[in-house]
């Protein structure tokens, strides 16, 4: 199929996107990779009657701003192979890269247009939530942040309003002790995830301090679980009870079924995913410690 | 209608186009060049992949009117009417094509893949081969073949069989 009509704007500044947007309401949308929005318009579930394509307005640069990564709207993914803060500051990050579409995607694809688009099954709204990332927000009414908790409303639903659009995300630097892991299962490679699981832990030499564990796919938008979180606190590094956690958090997440799975199968491949998510972030601390 | 100036294939023109038109249905249209083929037109695929300043770009998921001054190579740019070009010549003895519908978004993905690992000297993983192509769709000959054949184009160029 092809998308219907709309009329194209070429932004020439963030400014002007702003007001382009403003105008628009509900009708604009802005156009960056395209990688969601276009295959949404193409088969026509999305049919927006204006695209302000911000391509060149900058916002793509990766940046340690004192105790936070900010990321830019435009960053396309696959910038942050090559991105060392990520490599040693966010590993479950970059475990998660590996895993978004396959590299015509990821060369063009962005940051912004990720999570604006929303998808319960998209590797950096999980990612987001993971880390307890900010979302920077701009209208002509001026920029606000959002919390990755709070952004995600519903499927390919967010809070932003119209008008609005991401201008970056901020990463929160987690301590020097941390670890992490992001395992997914999809049909194909490069498919809509059946699940995945993305985990963080900081820790000392033997135990975990503290734990986040973000499952992508089971749910309408990316979930946590702070009872299966806080019971990883305190545990040792070599991680025996890391299948109780696995089957504790796949009973909490509680997962939904569909035509590509059914909520039991789910509920059987998050417990393990998140089982060996867990092994692996401990076993990477292990190394480190 | 827009008017944007594209280079295809090292020919500059002009043409004026709706904005909802993609990039692939205006190179085969107006600019008669059959070989982007539309798979899936949701990204899926990978059919319709064009060189777009430079980089694999998938033009189903491309309107035309963005690429306003750009340079775009299409299949027809690589290797003439006899098909020259090392990795087109190995997918034909490799047996890397059957009804050939997805093999030029095979070539396009795939070309500046071995274009960089000759430049470097060095032989991928089959594994790695696998990962450059897996946004690449074929549905009939299989992937083995084509992995083969980017296997015998990288070979051919920097006189390695095997991974190091």
């Amino acid at each position: 199929m092809r998308p219907a009509a709309f009329e194209y704007h070429k932004a020439t500044s963030l400014e002007h996107a702003l007001t382009l947007l403003q105008e628009f309401g509900e009708d604009g949308r802005p156009l960056a990779g395209g990688q969601s929005l276009v295959p949404m318009m193409n088969l026509r579930l999305a049919r927006p009657g204006h695209l302000v394509d911000i391509n060149g307005l900058g916002l793509d640069s990766i940046e340690e701003r004192g105790d936070v990564l900010h990321i830019g709207a435009l960053v396309r993914h696959q910038r942050y192979f090559d991105d060392p803060i990520i490599a040693r500051r966010l590993p479950a990050f970059l475990e998660a890269v590996h895993w978004i579409g396959h590299p015509t995607i990821r060369r063009h694809g962005t940051l912004g247009g990720s999570i604006s688009h929303a998808d319960p099954t998209a590797e950096l709204p999980a990612i987001c939530v993971l880390y307890d990332a900010q979302i920077l927000v701009a209208s002509t009414a001026g920029e606000r942040r959002i919390a990755a908790a709070d952004f995600f409303a519903n499927a390919y639903v967010t809070t932003l309003e119209p008008g609005e659009m991401v201008t970056g995300v901020e990463f929160p630097f987690p301590p020097e002790n941390n670890s992490g892991a992001f395992l997914e299962q999809a049909e194909r490679r490069g498919d809509f995830a059946l699940a995945a699981i993305g985990v963080s832990i900081n820790h000392d030499t033997s135990t975990i301090t503290s734990a986040s564990i973000v499952c992508a796919g089971a749910r309408l938008v990316p979930t946590r679980a702070p009872e299966v979180e806080a019971a990883l606190v305190g545990r040792a590094l070599s991680a025996p009870e890391a299948r109780a956690a696995g089957t504790q958090f796949s009973e909490n997440i509680n997962p939904v079924g569909d035509h590509a799975a059914s909520a039991d199968y789910r509920r059987g491949l998050i417990a393990e995913l998140t089982t060996r998510a867990i092994e692996r972030a401990c076993e990477k601390a292990r190394e480190h410690s | 209608m827009s008017d944007i100036t594209l280079t295809v294939n090292g020919t500059k023109r002009t043409v004026s186009v709706e904005s909802r038109r993609l990039l692939a249905d205006v190179l085969r249209t107006e600019f008669d060049l059959a070989g982007v083929h539309i798979g899936c037109a949701h990204g899926a695929c990978g059919c319709c992949t064009v060189d777009l300043d430079g980089q694999p770009r998938l033009s189903c998921l491309t309107f035309a009117v963005q690429c306003d001054g750009a340079t775009i190579n299409t299949v027809e740019s690589l290797g003439g009417k006899q098909a020259e070009h090392p990795l087109q010549q190995a997918f034909k003895s490799e047996h890397g094509l059957q009804c050939g519908y997805c093999t030029p978004g095979f070539i396009m993905t795939l070309a500046p893949y071995v274009d960089e690992m000759v430049g470097r000297g060095e032989m991928p993983s089959d594994a790695d081969i696998r990962e450059a192509m897996s946004g690449n769709i074929c549905r009939c000959t299989g992937y083995q073949g084509i992995v083969a054949a980017v296997r015998k184009a990288i070979s051919d160029q920097i006189g390695k069989e095997t991974t190091p």
